[in-house]
């Protein structure tokens, strides 16, 4: 175990002291709830000379439902989610993702914005967004822009951001009525930091056919992935518990997992299989038709 | 850099590194000793703190970031009513055998009855998923938890 870098940390209060910050200052990089970063400073080295601190900045921590979106803020705690009617009535497969994270310890630090920032291919929070369609606000000093939330992921422990920018903002869609969405894991104590496998389903049903369906899975390639063939199958059809098996099936194909030290690469496939199935059929059953 | 928190109740300034956590601080400078170090990386509990009421794990808690914040720790609830209450069921019921788990045990337990006063087994254990006992087994320490709820709420 190694000892932390001398690092300086610096306390700003609003985002655009924040940003101001990380444009100006060399080797600076934000810290939220560090409950991933202190680890992996503890594990490997890095080379890094400020922390900037986010979690002072009252205006990056919120939930609200506005203009048809729900949105929320970067340094939202897991326990701020967990927490919130909203996300549990509106987006129960973001609830459990988050209910499912870590200890309570862990989830009155760990952070929205840290764990998709920290872009681990099984973070927990990445197939439920996925599977809402949710996008991401990115802001440097003098930029701004939205982009969908697949593309905070660039690779194992590796997000698309530029040094000096944040992800300040995430939001999706409000489902409408009758929507329904879930998520699974199956993961061991002790590696509570990632899921063996984890998945989200996202299903709207009209005049029993199936109008929308969207499947993400998770640590079984190099980042968060949409199934996008097997959505297609089940969509304009009548949900069934067959046709949910077969599609399922189908995922369990369709992955690239790898082998590691934490499972090897056919268990993670019958793994997306089951979890692909039980994900199908929680959030069919949660479409109030 | 000084520092200024409220430690167990009381504004206290004092000097801090830059790169040290919440529980290098408390342990080595403060004398805070009921504070464990077990894994440093998040997974035991043995670290736990209250941090404005809420149970969080010192090892992960850069000390700058307390700032103007309040930390509380087995030596400042020892003598609150649920305490007191959770440390004799621990007691009595045998929930004790090296004690290392023990402190940061205790306060998730005084998290989780200050918040629930009637709470079930499933929802003390939930409470206690990030407190590690190398030990116990956890059946002693649940069982301590669901006793003292009881006897505070006045059902002995
Ligand atoms: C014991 C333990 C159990 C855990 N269990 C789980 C689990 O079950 N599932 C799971 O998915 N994860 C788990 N984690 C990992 C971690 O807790 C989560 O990923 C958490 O959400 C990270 O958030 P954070 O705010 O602590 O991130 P931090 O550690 O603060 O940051 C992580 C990374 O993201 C960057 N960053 C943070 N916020 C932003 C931002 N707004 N903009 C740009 N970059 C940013 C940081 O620079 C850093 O590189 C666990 C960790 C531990 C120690
Ligand atoms: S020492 Fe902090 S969780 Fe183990
Ligand atoms: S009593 Fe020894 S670790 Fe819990």
């Amino acid at each position: 175990m190694r000892p932390l870098p001398r690092f300086r940390v610096h306390r700003p209060e609003s985002l655009e002291k924040a940003l101001e910050l990380l444009a100006t200052l060399e080797k600076a990089k934000p810290i939220a709830g560090g409950t991933d970063l202190i680890p992996l400073m503890r594990e490997v080295e890095v080379d890094v000379k400020h922390l900037i601190d986010l979690s002072h900045i009252g205006e990056l921590n919120f939930i609200r439902e506005e203009e048809g979106y729900i949105r929320i803020g970067a340094t939202t705690t897991l326990s701020d989610l967990v927490a919130s009617e909203l996300i549990a009535s509106k987006a129960p497969a973001l609830w459990e993702a988050a209910a499912s994270m870590g200890s309570p310890q862990i989830r009155n630090r760990g952070t929205i914005g840290g764990n998709l920032c920290n872009a681990s291919p099984a973070a927990d929070l990445g197939p439920p967004l996925l599977a809402l369609e949710a996008e991401a606000e990115i802001r440097s000093l003098d930029e701004r822009r939205w982009i969908p939330i697949g593309e905070v992921f660039a690779g194992p422990k590796v997000n698309s951001l530029a040094e000096d920018e944040l992800l300040t903002e995430v939001r999706f869609k409000t489902p409408p009525q009758g929507a329904g969405s879930a998520f699974e894991k199956i993961g061991r104590r002790r590696a509570v930091t990632l899921a063996l496998v984890n998945a989200a389903a996202y299903i709207e049903v009209e005049d029993e056919t199936c109008r929308v369906a969207r499947l993400a899975l998770g640590a079984v390639a190099d980042r968060p992935l949409r199934m996008g063939e097997a959505e297609e199958r089940l969509m304009g059809k009548e949900l069934s518990e067959e046709l949910i098996e077969e599609v399922s099936a189908l995922c369990g194909r369709l992955v690239r997992p790898i082998d590691d030290v934490r499972a090897s690469a056919w268990y993670r496939r019958e793994m997306s299989r089951v979890l692909s199935r039980r994900a199908l059929l929680k959030a069919w059953r949660r479409c109030a038709t | 850099m000084m520092l200024r928190f409220k430690l167990n109740g009381e504004w206290i300034e004092c000097e801090a590194e830059h790169n040290e956590t919440l529980l290098d601080l408390l342990r080595e400078k403060l004398g805070v000793k009921s504070v464990k170090r077990g894994c440093n990386v998040g997974e035991c509990g043995a670290c736990t703190v209250l941090l404005d009421g809420r149970p969080v794990n010192s090892c992960l808690l850069l000390a700058p970031l307390v700032e103007g914040r309040s930390v509380e720790t087995l030596e400042g609830l020892r003598d609150k009513p649920i305490m007191r209450e959770l440390i004799e069921a621990f007691v009595e019921d045998g929930a004790i055998q090296c004690g290392f788990c023990t402190p940061g045990m205790l306060i998730s337990a005084y998290s989780l009855l200050s918040r629930n006063p009637k709470p079930s087994e499933g929802e003390v254990r939930r409470a206690i998923a990030g407190n590690l006992c190398r030990c116990t087994g956890y059946v002693n320490i649940v069982k301590a938890i669901l006793d003292a709820a009881e006897r505070l709420r006045g059902e002995d």
